[in-house]
């Protein structure tokens, strides 16, 4: 999703002269117009994660809105205590973009993916995240994002095309209505969630999917009735099991006093043959694919 | 009044009160004469000052007590429960203090992005952001890559200034990972550099002057060369310095040294 997210992202820093971007050395082809078009105020801040998210913080202390961009690693994992001393605590004003959450840079391995960015980045003070779960998310998270007087981290994850008549961006929002079984998703794995459950016609009307893309949450009555009523629930995420949606969801669970007949959280559980692979591959692994996916939601 | 000296009682006074080995008692000494003229006759309206190394804050707590910034009755509640000046200083003063430090090497990225602000805000009118740091903090990798930074965006409103008392928490800086804080380093990374002695209230005016005046297009920084511990006789120039408890009986003998600086 980096060209859409350039793309879009220029017309907010033309629109607003206080956007500052500061990146570490990311975007060969991508962010070149943004460079020319905003000039001074595009940064390459060289490989030096740790430097720009402080100089980001100290942008924000002179009143502009700074944007830093890299590979999500290399700016949540990698910089986590300039982002909690110098941005959280004091809740600055500065955007966080991390380019490929989860397994996105597949053949780059494992320094190269983040499996723990939602856990890290949710036990920072006064953060928000958000991950787009299509490409036309990136409008409106764009927008989301610059609305928030507070530190937000952005999940870009590559874009992959689908059918499915995407409604309009919200934190949460149902997708498929159903009555037997409750899916909910985090960010852009509703793709292949979405294929799993559009294989079989017949197994469509049995779920009530819902997508959520920004954390903290809070969990809408209607999805609680949801898991309620079906007394089934089925998480995906391409995150570790702890500290994100599945963590979530369980306190909602424990929380409301729901009882539940099924319950699958599928998640990344490691690397299993310690191999490198595509996207897919990782996700095959963790039983993350659209296939691994189906053999889950045909469960009783 | 002889700020060196007033200042240098209240903060064995406060770390008295306390009777607690956090105060970092000889990080404090070393500093307070480079804050006395960086604060008092150095800093214009709206020029910013960051005390990167952090756990030298009653240094700067006595200093905005003097500026009446924090009261008296505020200045006692010093390392007691409920406080708001805790051993290094947070973000709940953001108008005195815009940043909260203690971890070491963060404090000079957070001034070039403020500098850098100032100077696409105001051009050249743009106010001075002055920032402290410790000789054991050059150890820390973040340094280097704000100094690259500062020096490639040309940052000459950055005035840092390198406490340099030659200790660090555990050892003398050449047992750990030797000078971090030498001229040679920061001009090969392009600072513009003065030495000085940072006990010298005469040398840090020429210094610091100096250095605001000349070599426009470069950051600036002044090593000032000085005693972990300065006024205090029993403590000078040893790592104990930053871990003692000043009981009565190092009290009056401070006062009786500073007397005498």
């Amino acid at each position: 999703m980096r060209k859409p997210f350039a793309e879009n992202f220029i017309k907010l820093a033309v629109r607003d002269k206080k956007i500052i971007f500061l990146t570490g050395d990311l975007g060969f082809n991508a962010f070149e117009q943004l460079r020319e078009t905003i000039n001074t105020r595009f940064i390459n801040a060289g490989v030096a994660e740790h430097n720009m998210a402080s100089v980001a913080a100290g942008f924000a202390q002179a009143g502009y809105k700074p944007w830093i961009y890299s590979i999500a690693p290399f700016v949540t994992i990698k910089i986590l205590e300039e982002l909690r001393n110098d941005i959280c605590i004091h809740n600055r004003n500065v955007k966080i973009v991390g380019l490929g959450g989860g397994f996105d840079y597949g053949l780059a391995g494992p320094t190269h993916h983040i499996l723990q960015d939602v856990s890290l980045m949710l036990s920072l003070p006064n953060m928000t995240i958000i991950a787009p779960g299509f490409v036309d998310d990136i409008a409106p998270v764009i927008k989301q994002a610059d609305k928030l007087i507070s530190p937000v981290y952005i999940r870009l994850t590559k874009g992959q095309e689908t059918n499915f008549k995407v409604p309009i961006f919200k934190p949460i929002r149902k997708l498929i209505d159903g009555k037997k079984k409750t899916v909910v998703v985090f960010g852009s794995i509703i793709i292949e969630t979405l294929q799993a459950i559009l294989k079989n016609k017949r197994m469509r009307d049995d779920f009530d999917v819902w997508l959520v893309c920004q954390f903290p949450i809070n969990i809408p009555p209607e999805l609680i009735r949801s898991i309620r009523n079906t007394g089934n629930l089925i998480i995906v995420e391409e995150h570790q099991k702890s500290g994100s949606l599945g963590s979530a969801l369980k306190d909602t669970v424990i929380d409301n006093k729901i009882s539940l007949k099924s319950f699958h959280h599928l998640c990344v559980t490691g690397y299993k043959s310690n191999k490198y692979g595509s996207r897919q591959f990782h996700l095959k692994e963790n039983q993350l694919d659209s296939d691994s996916i189906y053999l889950t939601l045909k469960k009783d | 009044m002889n700020l060196r000296k007033s200042l240098r009682r209240k903060i064995v006074q406060v770390a008295f009160n306390t009777q607690s080995s956090y105060s970092h008692i000889g990080s404090c000494l070393s500093c307070i004469d480079i804050l006395i003229e960086i604060y008092f006759h150095q800093m214009k309206k709206n020029d910013q000052f960051i005390l990167s190394k952090g756990h030298a804050s009653l240094a700067l707590y006595v200093i905005l007590n003097y500026q009446k910034k924090i009261s008296d009755d505020m200045l006692n509640t010093y390392l007691k429960e409920n406080t708001l000046l805790g051993i290094h200083p947070t973000s709940n003063m953001p108008k005195h203090i815009p940043l909260a430090t203690g971890s070491l090497g963060h404090g000079l990225s957070f001034s070039a992005g403020l500098a850098m602000g100032y100077k696409m805000k105001y051009k050249k009118n743009a106010q001075n952001v002055y920032c402290m740091m410790s000789d054991g903090e050059c150890n820390e990798g973040a340094v280097w890559e704000a100094a690259l930074f500062s020096a490639r965006h040309k940052l000459d409103n950055i005035i840092a200034i390198i406490d340099k008392n030659r200790i660090q928490a555990f050892d003398y800086i050449h047992s750990a990972l030797g000078d971090a804080a030498s001229s040679e380093k920061w001009r090969s990374f392009g600072f513009d550099v003065t030495e000085c002695d940072g006990h010298d209230l005469k040398d840090l005016n020429i210094a610091l002057s100096k250095a605001k005046k000349s070599h426009k297009d470069k950051p600036h920084l002044i090593i000032a060369n000085t005693v972990r511990g300065k006024g205090i006789n029993s403590i000078e120039n040893d790592i104990k310095s930053n871990y003692v408890v000043i009981d009565e009986k190092l009290l009056n003998e401070s006062l009786i040294d500073i007397e005498k600086i």
